[in-house]
């Protein structure tokens, strides 16, 4: 099964995209700041991670480059509230960009392309 | 928009941050770019001299190893920008931002700036090295970098073929798309019509700042790179970006073309050899591209002649083809095709032919210098023998492939 570790602040969000992703039939493990996803990718690494930008201490873009300094090839999907970012030159070391909606449908199939499923 | 407003959203960065290791021991205290070159230059003066007579007033370099000197130069020579008009030079040692190491290459320095170029935001990022000697417009490159919509533009050098297997190789078709790329091949590809000359990559580039950004980022991320522009990027680009060559033309003479890499030390004595002809192919008295640098305080040069001129075993004394900077002392001495940097001395008796002398060095009496490179502050006891006996010369020096001695400063040699 494949592993996918999502990182928000906000539990309600980690609360939702946990019960949608293992609807799809993933195996899901949280993070709630940069500190605690770093340590999770550092003991188990997972197959993909679904990251927030605004979080309070280490931002999720200083998170994607911490888990990209790392070398270990883990795809990363930002997701954040806000679409400027997007055009951020320190958050194209992401593989995907996808705003947050309370429909997740945007965000299942990204994981599914990234996963080559 | 006008060609001046173009370069106006052109970030320049000059990579500074190599070991500089082909260059030892010349590079032991100071890295490669502010090596002493030419009697009163750095190396890199070439290149910011470029900048300024290009009007490009955005610079960052990147420095790393052995940086001091560097970081002096540049404040000290180069302080010229206004801050208040958006013009700036700047050092930036690696700021292990987004990782923790060191620079792996050249495309990795850019990587770890980032931050830099998302600070900026300029529509175009020219790359340059620091070791490099030639006198070029990039108006022109940025110029034909826009009239090709290009996406990536490298600035490329005939040169002879047996010269080309140290570079990188590229080939092209009639509109300078670039369709092949070889690093330092064995058998260069001719330029199309020219069977002795191969077309071969300068180190400098115009990236539009979005096809860099995702270029850094990509070799970042592959584990099999050496995350180098010149093996990795440029040639990982070739299939899915709009890449060109622009054919290098000398700032000021049409008909120029001269650009040396300053990779080695025999390479670096070479150069500093061109300065000593009659007519040098890359002219320092051109004063409309003046190359600029920083200079100590010192006295003027002086020759002083004797009212019987000493015999030396070469010939009578006296300065032919030389390069002779201030505060330099040279009585009763001959020197021939050598370049002096500041406070030199030569004593009577001395011959000194071929051969770079570094700032202080002392030259005693009745001693021979040929073909070598004499660091800073090494001192010649009188009657000593440098470049005359091979074999000696082995016993006690570094000897480059091409046969130039290298003094290191620090060296006793009394």
């Amino acid at each position: 099964m494949k592993q996918i570790l999502v990182v928000d602040d906000e539990i309600h969000i980690c609360e939702l995209y946990q019960s949608e992703l293992e609807d799809e039939g993933y195996a899901v493990t949280l993070a709630h700041s940069g500190k605690e996803a770093l340590d999770a990718v550092e003991r188990n690494p997972p197959d993909l991670i679904v990251l927030d930008i605004q979080m309070p201490g280490m931002d999720g873009i200083e998170t994607l480059e911490k888990i990209l300094g790392k070398d270990k090839g883990i795809p990363v999907i930002l997701n954040t509230a806000y679409s400027h970012y997007k055009e951020d030159f320190t958050t194209w070391g992401a593989d995907s960009y996808v705003v947050k909606s309370s429909d997740t449908s945007k965000l299942k199939e990204e994981v599914k392309r990234l996963l080559g499923e | 928009m006008s060609l001046k407003n173009h370069m106006k959203n052109t970030l320049c960065i000059l990579m500074a941050g190599g070991k500089g290791e082909r260059l030892y021991p010349l590079t032991k205290a100071s890295a490669k770019p502010s090596v002493r070159f030419g009697g009163i230059y750095r190396i890199v003066d070439f290149t910011l001299s470029n900048c300024l007579n290009s009007d490009i007033r955005r610079i960052y370099v990147l420095t790393q190893y052995r940086s001091l000197s560097l970081d002096r130069h540049v404040r000290l020579g180069w302080s010229v920008f206004n801050h208040e008009l958006g013009e700036f030079i700047e050092c930036v040692p690696p700021q292990q931002r987004n990782v923790d190491r060191w620079y792996r290459g050249t495309a990795d320095s850019i990587y770890q700036n980032i931050y830099i170029l998302q600070r900026e935001r300029p529509e175009r990022v020219l790359i340059l090295s620091g070791d490099h000697v030639y006198k070029m417009n990039y108006n022109d490159m940025l110029a034909f970098h826009m009239e090709s919509n290009a996406e990536l533009t490298v600035a490329g050098v005939e040169v002879p073929r047996s010269e080309a297997t140290a570079f990188g190789v590229i080939g092209c078709d009639d509109r300078y798309r670039i369709t092949t790329w070889e690093e330092k091949p064995a058998n260069p590809k001719p330029v199309p019509g020219k069977d002795d000359v191969s077309f071969v990559s300068m180190g400098v580039y115009i990236f539009n700042t979005d096809a860099l950004v995702k270029s850094v980022i990509a070799d970042a991320k592959s584990s099999s790179s050496a995350h180098d522009f010149g093996k990795d990027v440029v040639p990982g680009m070739l299939r899915s970006y709009r890449v060109f060559v622009h054919n290098f033309k000398e700032a000021n003479n049409e008909a120029g073309r001269y650009w040396r890499d300053i990779g080695t030390l025999d390479a670096y004595w070479a150069a500093n050899m061109d300065f000593c002809s009659d007519n040098p192919q890359c002219n320092l008295y051109d004063e409309t591209w003046p190359i600029r640098t920083y200079q100590v305080q010192v006295p003027p040069a002086k020759v002083v002649t004797r009212d019987r001129p000493v015999q030396v075993a070469e010939g009578p004394e006296g300065i032919h083809d030389s390069v002779i900077s201030g505060g330099c002392v040279v009585a009763g001495a001959l020197v021939r095709r050598s370049v002096l940097s500041h406070n030199v001395r030569i004593d009577e008796g001395a011959t000194v032919e071929e051969s770079v002398l570094l700032d202080g060095v002392h030259v005693g009496a009745g001693a021979r210098v040929r073909r070598a490179i004499l660091d800073q502050d090494v001192a010649v006891p009188a009657g000593f023998t440098i470049g005359h006996d091979p074999e000696t010369d082995r016993s006690r020096f570094s000897i480059s492939p091409g046969g130039v001695v290298i003094v290191p400063r620090g060296i006793n040699l009394a």
